[in-house]
């Protein structure tokens, strides 16, 4: 078949959903499809501009696709007779965005126009699904609750399971992935003065901002910690951010209320990793169960010093949390090939 | 290109499809296209023009040509009626407007400029497009064979050649290499080259050619022949074998494939009609000296017309 997959582009931006794209079109190829990955540009801001641009997504006509697979707002609204939603977010500032304060809309009547605008023009677009995908628990749930969609949830896999095979439990407990305030990595940090002296944190992964990197640094200057952190804070080559994982004695990774598992975590159960996370980290806690796959500790410093020494003093407690934390994951099924499956089916 | 003058590219390729009825909609689509986030657009194929920017360039390479040039032909495909004509008023009346906006307007030929100066008033300067990567084009010797690496088309006319083949006196030998657009057509040039009794001095490769089959072809060819009716542009096949310093083999109605060769300068210029070309093909095999000559004129030639990459980064960020 030939099947679109259908994206958002903000020029000169590139994410996750970027490279999800980029893979889910690698796999269907490999999968036997011809795929194209077609990119629509979209500029919220000025909010007033969004309708005229919901207009050019639906204006665009296209031919010579069998299927087309549509990931993010408004890119989905594409008009097309066989359309498959994997629903990445959709536009959250008119939603649950909205509710939490947080929207870029702007206040009155003005706003709650263009909010009904884009939530009228979604329900026309989820209408016309053959069916809907959602990237995690949370968007399926907000999906349900602001359009009344019903929805299959269907998580991203990790995208080179090849560079995980896990390795010898060292002693170093290891946070990757990006490096900012939500991603709480000062947490680990400041655990650290309460934490047996033992324990080794190496914290590594591209800063959102330049300050983001610069806290961390204070911090552990602050503290005097600079023989037991290690701070890597810039975008690494995927082996090396490979390598970090498989020789760690833990991931820790406490997100504050993320929305999926988190690359992080899968990338970590698929090494046989035993993981670290807080009891508000959300989605993460698919894959962290308490004494089980790793340790759940409150979202403070004494409380997670507390998890990272009973996690470094014992390292077979280690890798017995890890040896499970890669059975969960091998359990949820979740791999490229059975995505593929599932959104052609 | 661009990236490697340092700076940052992104490339947008956005769906249209041609049907006058679905001509506004989508014009009005490409309009509401918010690049705000870049510094430049460099806007190519219509309704990519349409586009708003505050700094717009336009690389313009040809009209939706059914409502112009193309009106009074076979192409059109819908009647000449008042709802059609009202159509035609109007998008040239936006094209004007689109144009107008444009901080600078190039054109792709003599041919397209010329369109845009007539039909819309718009003056424009001819940026030629040069191919990729031309230093991999090379010349190792001239054998005995005229090659024809392009889609096999029929506005393309590789059977012209293969009539031409018939009348020639020379042991000359023609290789067509290009895959064939249509069933029909490629069964109709099997025939000819069979009805000629052909298939020693004719090579038919009807498959996709890979670069380096291409490479290797020009390298060693004796001369490259591209012949397509009354085309807008003067085609990569042309500037490809200049690169690999081949003399080209064209016709005079090819249209813009005349802005880059000179008959008797850097290729032959014929009329095309079978006994003309054969005797070109003859006279191409009888005097490789001539040939080899013409060849070096053409890579000349390139220069002169300013076609390089070096020269359309300069303009573009002019």
């Amino acid at each position: 078949m030939k099947i679109l997959v259908v994206n958002n582009m903000a020029p000169f931006v590139w994410g996750g959903a970027e490279e999800l794209a980029v893979h889910l079109r690698k796999n269907l190829i490999e999968a036997g499809h011809e795929s194209e990955i077609l990119r629509i540009p979209f500029q919220w801001e000025p909010a007033l501009r969004i309708p005229s641009q919901m207009m050019m997504v639906r204006a665009f006509e296209l031919s010579n696709a069998d299927r087309v697979i549509a990931l993010k707002f408004p890119a989905y609204l594409i008009r097309h007779p066989h359309k498959t939603f994997w629903l990445l977010h959709q536009f959250r500032q008119a939603y649950d965005l909205h509710d939490a304060g947080q929207s870029n809309l702007p206040e009155g009547c003005e706003g709650d126009e263009l909010r009904t605008l884009i939530r009228n023009a979604d329900n026309e677009s989820f209408g016309e699904a053959k069916k809907i995908f959602c990237n995690s628990a949370v968007t399926k749930a907000r999906l349900r609750k602001y359009n009344g969609f019903d929805a299959n949830v269907l998580l991203p896999p990790i995208n080179d399971p090849e560079l995980f095979p896990g390795g010898e439990t060292g002693d170093y407990i290891f946070a990757g992935g990006r490096v900012n305030g939500m991603k709480r990595q000062h947490l680990l940090i400041e655990a650290m003065q309460y934490a047996d002296k033992s324990v080794k944190l190496v914290i590594a992964g591209p800063p959102d901002e330049p300050a983001d990197a610069a806290r961390l640094v204070a911090l552990v200057e602050k503290l005097g910690m600079d023989d037991r952190v290690q701070l890597d804070l810039c975008f690494l080559p995927r082996e090396t951010y490979a390598r970090y994982v498989n020789g760690a004695a833990a991931v820790a990774y406490l997100p504050f209320d993320e929305d999926s598992l988190g690359y992080v975590a899968m990338e970590a159960a698929t090494a046989g990793k035993a993981l670290i996370s807080t009891t508000d980290s959300g989605g993460v806690l698919g894959l962290v169960r308490d004494n089980e796959t790793g340790l759940v500790a409150a979202p403070e410093a004494l409380s997670l010093a507390q998890a990272m020494t009973a996690i470094s003093q014992n390292r077979r407690r280690a890798t017995d949390y890890g040896a499970a934390a890669r059975e969960l994951w091998l359990d949820l099924g979740i791999s490229w090939p059975a995505t593929i499956e599932a959104l052609l089916r | 290109m661009l990236e490697a003058e340092g700076h940052q590219v992104e490339r947008v390729y956005l769906p249209q499809v041609d049907h006058p009825d679905l001509l506004f909609q989508q014009m009005a689509a490409y309009r509401w296209v918010d690049l705000s986030a870049a510094d430049r657009v460099i806007c190519f194929r219509p309704p990519a023009h349409f586009i708003s920017h505050p700094h717009k360039i336009l690389w313009f390479i040809h009209h939706i040509r059914v409502f112009y040039d193309l009106w009074d032909s076979e192409y059109r495909g819908f009647p000449d009626d008042h709802t059609h004509q009202g159509m035609r008023d109007a998008l040239v009346a936006a094209d004007t407007v689109a144009l107008g906006e444009a901080k600078r307007v190039f054109a792709n030929s003599k041919v397209v400029a010329a369109r845009l100066k007539r039909y819309n008033g718009v003056d424009s300067e001819v940026l030629y497009p040069p191919v990729f990567a031309p230093e991999r084009f090379h010349c190792r010797q001239f054998n005995d064979e005229i090659v024809y690496v392009c889609r096999m088309e029929h506005h393309k006319r590789q059977h012209l050649l293969i009539q031409a083949m018939c009348h020639t006196k020379t042991p000359v030998r023609l290789r067509l290499s290009g895959k064939c657009g249509g069933k029909p057509y490629a069964q109709e040039l099997r025939t000819l080259i069979k009805q000629g009794g052909l298939g020693k001095r004719v090579i038919l490769e009807d498959r996709w050619i890979s670069e380096n089959e291409k490479i290797d072809r020009l390298a060693d060819c004796l001369a490259a022949a591209y012949l397509p009716l009354d085309e807008d542009s003067y085609g990569y096949p042309s500037v490809e074998a200049s690169h690999a310093g081949k003399p080209i083999l064209t016709t005079t109605d090819s249209g813009g494939v005349l802005e880059l060769v000179q008959d008797g300068i850097n290729g032959l210029v014929v009329e095309p009609n079978p006994v003309a070309l054969g005797a070109a093909l003859d006279a191409l095999y009888r005097d490789k000296a001539k040939a080899s000559a013409m060849g070096g004129a053409a890579r000349e030639r390139l220069s002169a017309l300013n076609i390089s990459w070096s020269h359309v980064l300069q303009r573009l960020l002019a």
